[in-house]
């Protein structure tokens, strides 16, 4: 899979190109909006990933530029404003996402592994880790022959964990996406992480192999094996 | 060429000058009329007069000729008298005499109507050689047959005079209009100076020097109010000056903090060489504070806008109970952890009209704020009400150690904390309170502290009455988002120019 990455700072570029090829994506860089087009237009990508604020030409003014010459690869804008106003001025330009910064790294893959996917959903029923199984239409959890009773808040982030199982999840996915809450505030990342520590108790408890970890200042990740 | 627009004193007196020229005018003009109307009948009194006295001159031969004793100058009459022009007529209209000063010109010519009725008729004429005069005729009985005596008085010496009367008024009226120009002029620099000098006060005053205020003299004349409310305002551009400066040096204290531990963590961690799960720690310790960070700078954000009126409301109308309880069920977690108990009380019809994110937000940071500083094993309470005035009351009350008097003013200002390093620990920057005061000003209400006797604590958020009409549609009812733009702006700066919580 060949990402384009359009972004100025070039330590946040550097970043990100590590991270990225640590999933083993293979990574363009470039660094203003004009060479973004050029190589856009002339080699193939499955995604292009734009800052909004560069020199020369804006991530907004590429985006159209690309749209308008028949570009259809998913979008994914990184911008610092996160008025209203600046998200649908990048959706009418022909973004598919959007992110804010200061974001997580764990968000920007996991919305890229999104939108890689989107066209090809999952239909799954059974989502599973070592020997934590979920069944996703019976609302069952079974972690080796114990099953697992977990009110409907756990389940809810238990399934999260698992349809993200390797990848760190952070805070502000699981207060967007399991407690679907726009605006972030204090209380609620205390909320989240007495869930998960309740959520912890009925998986991991008494047994050896730990399945939920916490990536210290990242967030949690859901995995077999150790955490390090 | 395009005239310079003229200045304030520069056109009050002109205008004053243009009233005073047109009052002049008027007024000379009215004189004058007044004048020859005072001296024509003068002329008239004087006319009937002579009149009188020709007649008590006449007699008649016993044939019937008409005889004139023109020397009358030699009788009682003074010689001041002007020369009367005397015409006699008889009743068809045949000229019986005329004086030697009338000659051969016509005094008022044939027989008018009216002629001979008995009475004085007067008019003006204007002779054959151009004359002006006045004349007075009566009919009388002269031996048994009736004459009509016609007498003339000269009206040029009048007119003369009214000449006279008029020429001095307008001779003398650009003099006036002059003198009272020139002290119009200083007149009105003279009331305006005030103003030049608040002008140049107000020049003085900028940011740094808000502290200035202008010196009214009479704050009850129209200057002394103009003033007064320069002065007004600039007090409350003070205030907000102050509270944006101690916001901003607060905000940049709490930024500082996040920033110091990142930077010593950091240099601490690449100077010892340890394993890689040393540097894992160091790294995972500055992911922390800069999440800290930009939680702190989302909060900070929010207020900005907040304060710069950026927040619209979009308002629905829906029962507020339900709302409660949502809030309450995504904080049990944290009130088990206490094992505090959280109750919900309340009508479920009743109904508040706002925007459901603030409040929830607001009732979020109250419940956190009860269930932070409460015991464990206490009891939180949560009541929604309607008061007397048909307002909304919703009570958050604890049974914590309650807040130290000194503290309850300051609960609701940004970046308070009634114990800083406590406080820190448990992640709160201090803003839940203002921005949940914020929240409440924002729909119309006020949220204020309740310490009755000093333990436990009763947050009271009160929110307006519906507007009726919305009060009576079903609980489903959405008002559309278009209508909140009518709303006041909301603003944060509002928070601590608002009255100290009572």
């Amino acid at each position: 899979m060949r990402i384009l990455l359009v972004e100025d700072e070039r330590k946040v570029a550097k970043a990100l190109q590590e991270g990225l090829e640590a999933e083993s994506y293979s990574i363009a860089v470039v660094h203003t909006g004009d060479e973004g087009f050029l190589r856009v237009t002339s080699e193939p990508f499955d995604l292009a990933v734009l800052d909004v604020m560069l020199p020369g030409r804006s991530g907004i003014e590429m985006l159209s530029a690309m749209r308008s010459q028949g570009i259809k690869i998913p979008v994914l804008l990184l911008t610092a404003k996160d008025t209203l106003a600046d998200r649908v001025l990048g959706l009418d330009a022909g973004a598919d996402d959007y992110l804010v910064k200061p974001f997580a790294f764990p968000e920007l893959s996991a919305r890229i592994r999104a939108l890689l996917r989107r066209g090809r959903p999952e239909s799954v029923s059974t989502l599973e880790v070592d020997d934590l199984r979920m069944d996703v239409v019976s609302h069952t959890i079974t972690r080796g022959d114990r099953i697992l009773e977990l009110t409907a808040k756990e389940f809810e982030l238990l399934e999260y964990l698992l349809r993200h199982q390797g990848h760190v999840v952070s805070r502000e996915m699981l207060a967007k996406d399991v407690w679907k809450v726009a605006v972030r505030h204090t209380p609620l990342d205390n909320v989240i992480d007495v869930h998960i520590g309740r959520l912890r108790r009925k998986v991991d408890n008494g047994l050896s192999n730990k399945l939920i970890h916490t990536v210290r200042g990242v967030g949690f990740v859901l995995k077999a094996g150790a955490s390090q | 060429m395009k005239l310079r627009p003229l200045n304030v004193r520069t056109r009050l007196t002109l205008w004053y000058l243009a009233v005073l020229a047109a009052a002049l005018l008027i007024y000379g003009a009215s004189t004058s009329l007044f004048l020859v109307f005072q001296l024509r009948s003068q002329l008239d009194h004087r006319a009937i007069e002579d009149l009188e006295t020709i007649k008590g001159l006449l007699s008649f031969t016993s044939d019937g000729r008409l005889l004139f004793h023109s020397n009358y100058q030699d009788q009682s009459y003074p010689t001041k008298m002007l020369d009367p022009l005397i015409e006699i007529l008889a009743a068809d209209g045949t000229l019986l005499y005329r004086n030697e000063l009338l000659g051969n010109r016509s005094l008022g010519g044939s027989l008018q109507p009216g002629d001979m009725s008995g009475s004085y008729t007067m008019r003006s004429i204007r002779l054959s050689d151009g004359m002006l005069v006045r004349l007075v005729s009566r009919q009388y009985i002269l031996e048994g047959r009736p004459r009509l005596i016609r007498l003339g008085l000269s009206e040029e010496s009048l007119w003369q005079r009214f000449r006279e009367v008029l020429v001095g008024l307008l001779l003398g009226l650009p003099l006036v209009l002059v003198f009272a120009g020139l002290g119009g002029y200083f007149l009105a620099r003279h009331a305006l100076s005030p103003i030049e000098r608040m002008a140049r006060r107000v020049h003085e005053i900028n940011a740094e020097r808000l502290n200035a205020r202008l010196y009214v003299e009479n704050p009850h004349d129209e200057l002394g109010f103009l003033g007064s409310a320069f002065n007004e305002t600039l007090a409350r551009l003070e205030r907000s000056f102050e509270q944006l400066r101690r916001f901003t040096a607060d905000a940049s204290h709490e930024l500082r903090t996040p920033l110091t531990a990142i930077r010593s963590v950091g240099e601490v961690g690449l100077q010892k060489s340890g394993a890689a799960q040393d540097y894992r720690e160091v790294i995972s310790s500055m992911l922390e504070e800069s999440a800290r960070l930009t939680r702190l700078v989302d909060s900070l954000l929010t207020i900005a806008r907040a304060d710069s009126g950026q927040i619209q409301l979009e308002k629905t109308t829906a029962p507020l109970v339900p709302l409660v309880r949502d809030v309450t069920s995504l904080l049990d977690v944290l009130a088990e952890e206490k094992s505090q108990k959280v109750s919900v009380a309340g009508d479920d019809t009743i109904q508040v009209q706002g925007d459901g994110t603030i409040l929830r937000q607001v009732l979020t940071n109250l419940l956190d704020n009860a269930i932070k500083y409460s015991y464990s094993g206490s009891h939180i309470s949560l009541r929604v009400s309607r008061s007397g005035d048909g307002a909304v009351v919703v009570e958050v009350e604890d049974d914590g150690p309650g807040i130290p008097p000194e503290h309850r003013d300051k609960v609701f200002d940004r970046f308070y904390r009634i114990d800083k390093g406590r406080s820190r620990d448990m992640g709160g920057a201090g803003l839940g309170l203002a921005i949940a005061k914020w929240g409440a000003e924002a729909h119309g209400g006020h949220l204020r502290l309740f310490c009755p006797n000093g333990t436990g604590c009763t947050f009271r958020l009160v929110l307006p009455q519906l507007p009726a009409t919305d009060a009576q549609l079903s609980s489903a009812t959405i008002t559309p988002a278009s209508e909140s733009a009518d709303q006041p702006s909301t603003s944060l700066a509002n928070l601590n120019v608002s009255p100290p919580i009572t």
